[in-house]
């Protein structure tokens, strides 16, 4: 294991109450200026490794070093050097953006005039001229994102942590927030560690990602590298209701890699879709299966996601979440933003 | 440290001033105290006398009632001193609750915020409030006495100096003390209901085991004997003592102010050791 990137895990270990192992062995090294994607179903132990990272949670065993430090020793150091985002809203609605940044500033020691110019910096950088002296309650939900973003850069960061950082947002808002980041990271060459719950994000923003499941990583690399693990085309073959199992009539099929079935659909790893296609419905038919639809899909982190964890990836994170995020906005609202 | 300290103590004290309801709620309750409850306990004990009873007799039965105060009300008023610093400091544990509760907590701790810095800022806004609350039940209470109809805090003895210093730090002590208690509280609970309970098995007995509202003459001597150690009673006997004279009292000011100052440094002792562990930079 390589010990001199922005972000090392080595065989982290976090076990709950001396019985859950929330995190079990995790290991990885990010490369400075690197945006690094760790994706995994709720519980997976992904929140508890960015703990850990973050100088927010100590490891059972294991070590973490972060920009150098080993964040067990340091946890105070570290936490200058890094800056964090938050998947839920920290800014204080009571307090207008610029207060917030200008709070912000001060609890890094960072001397009041000094915090004040850095706050109109980053007011203007995140396009919150006309709102920065609004009460952050006001704000919708991009412009509180950014006002996130502009809190956790504030003492100038080289690693930052994003956890879920566009949870709740519309496209535009996901896109002009991965804007403003990449743009960080191509000035500064500021190295990013992001869970997101959207996998398409981690495809296109992320240079490399880990899958974790069960508190271990159970796959890692580039986008490509992982799409390319599952080799080639997967195609998803629905039988009628009633129909034998195809599954040993598929298998034998000229570029099948791999058959699963899920009740009257069998998903077909294979070399090429266009090819296994008739030769599929042809083997269903010979032996009297109906088939009801047939797809063909190019392998879209989704699928890489389901091969290494034998699950879906939105059914899994989406919803409760999202729930999550409106529950929040909602007891917001009804206490009037008093905290 | 001290940048981290005042720019939290700031946001404390912006949080404040945005919330007007608060500051409302904050006044008015001393002063339905000031005028309902004490103007409606003013109870003259001296009515009850034989007739042809001496007046100087009867004066006496007053002040020995009330402890050198010449009437209930002026006994009362500075007891409010001591209701306002528990009632005013209730509210701070449960905002650190709720800030838990919304994030903004955790925005801090992920700061590299020293815990000092954390618990001092809330503890500087948080023991603000009853100080200036104090002082203004004191005021409003002297005010009274202008008012058509209405009974006043009646200052009988030569305060001076010394006098208002003692005042200034038993008010500013007793306040001290119970914001600590309460924001310490808040610190180690993270469930409001929990919060309010717990509270509420601290905040009346403390403050119904202590001389603040119960004319003296009419304590029973087990409850006088236990309101002694009471910390609000040592704080109200600083300034009943000073506003209405020594006589009615075993001890100087100095000895109430020693007895508030050693809770004090007590339980912000005990606070320190639990909030340190529980704001440690690594849970």
């Amino acid at each position: 294991m390589q010990t001199d990137g922005a972000i090392v895990a080595e065989n982290l270990v976090k076990v709950y109450g001396g019985k859950v192992r929330a995190v079990d062995g995790v290991s990885f090294n990010v490369a400075p200026g690197e945006i690094f994607g760790f994706l995994g179903p709720n519980g997976a132990g992904k929140t508890t490794t960015v703990s850990m990272l973050s100088a927010g949670l100590r490891p059972t065993s294991g070590r973490a070093m972060v920009g150098g430090l080993e964040v067990s020793h340091h946890p105070e150091e570290v936490k200058r050097r890094i800056g964090v985002i938050f998947q839920e809203s920290t800014a204080d609605g009571d307090l207008t953006g610029r207060e917030n940044l200008e709070v912000a500033a001060g609890t890094y020691g960072i001397a009041r005039s000094e915090g004040r110019t850095r706050a109109n910096a980053l007011i203007a950088e995140m396009h919150l001229t006309d709102a920065a002296d609004r009460y952050s309650k006001t704000y919708s939900g991009g412009m509180r994102r950014r006002l996130e973003l502009a809190v956790g850069l504030v003492h100038q960061p080289k690693i930052l942590f994003l956890d879920e950082p566009t949870l709740g947002l519309d496209p535009q808002g996901r896109a002009g927030f991965w804007g403003y980041v990449q743009k960080l990271r191509k000035e500064t060459g500021m190295t990013v560690f992001v869970t997101t719950h959207y996998l398409d994000e981690a495809d296109t923003m992320c240079d490399r990602i880990a899958i974790i499941d069960h508190g271990k990583i159970v796959a890692e690399g580039t986008p490509n590298e992982l799409k390319d693990k599952i080799g080639g085309d997967v195609v998803t073959v629905k039988t009628a209701p009633g129909a034998p199992d195809m599954t040993e009539v598929i298998r034998p099929l000229a570029g099948v890699h791999t058959v699963q079935r899920q009740d009257d659909s069998y998903r077909i790893k294979c070399t090429s879709g266009e090819t296994l296609v008739p030769l599929a419905v042809e083997a269903c038919y010979r032996v009297g299966a109906g088939v009801t639809g047939v797809t063909v899909k190019r392998p879209s982190l989704d699928e890489v996601f389901l091969d290494f964890t034998g699950r879906e990836y939105r059914e899994e994170e989406g919803p409760s979440a999202t729930d999550r995020a409106v529950m929040m906005q909602r007891v917001r609202g009804a206490i009037g933003g008093r905290r | 440290m001290l940048r981290e300290l005042t720019a939290l103590t700031r946001r404390e004290f912006l949080k404040l001033a945005r919330n007007p309801q608060a500051i409302f709620t904050s006044l008015l309750l001393p002063l339905l105290y000031l005028l309902l409850f004490g103007q409606g306990f003013n109870i003259n004990p001296a009515s009850f006398a034989l007739p042809g009873t001496p007046p100087s007799v009867v004066q006496g039965i007053v002040l020995a009632y009330f402890r050198g105060a010449p009437n209930y009300y002026s006994y009362f008023a500075a007891g409010m001193v001591g209701f306002v610093a528990v009632t005013a400091t209730l509210f701070i544990g449960a905002n650190v609750i709720f800030d838990k509760l919304f994030g903004i907590f955790k925005r801090t701790r992920g700061t590299p915020a020293p815990s000092a810095a954390v618990f001092g800022s809330r503890l500087i806004a948080g023991a603000a409030q009853p100080i200036l609350l104090a002082f203004f039940v004191l005021g409003l209470a002297l005010l009274f006495a202008h008012v058509p109809g209405l009974t006043g805090l009646q200052i009988t003895a030569s305060i001076g100096v010394a006098g208002a210093t003692y005042i200034v730090l038993a008010i500013v002590l007793l306040s001290l003390m119970f914001a600590t208690v309460f924001l310490t509280i808040g610190i180690l609970l993270d469930v409001p209901q929990v919060y309010f309970a717990v509270v509420n098995l601290i905040n009346l007995p403390v403050l119904l085991t202590s001389d603040a509202l119960y004319p003296w003459g009419s304590m029973p001597t087990w409850l006088r004997n236990a309101s002694q150690f009471n910390p609000i009673s040592l704080a109200v006997n600083v300034l009943r003592e000073t506003f209405f004279g020594s006589s009615y009292y075993p001890y100087p000011p100095e000895i109430y102010l020693l007895g508030l100052f050693a809770w004090t440094a007590v339980l912000v002792s005990i606070a320190i050791l639990l909030v340190r562990r529980a704001l440690r930079p690594l849970e």
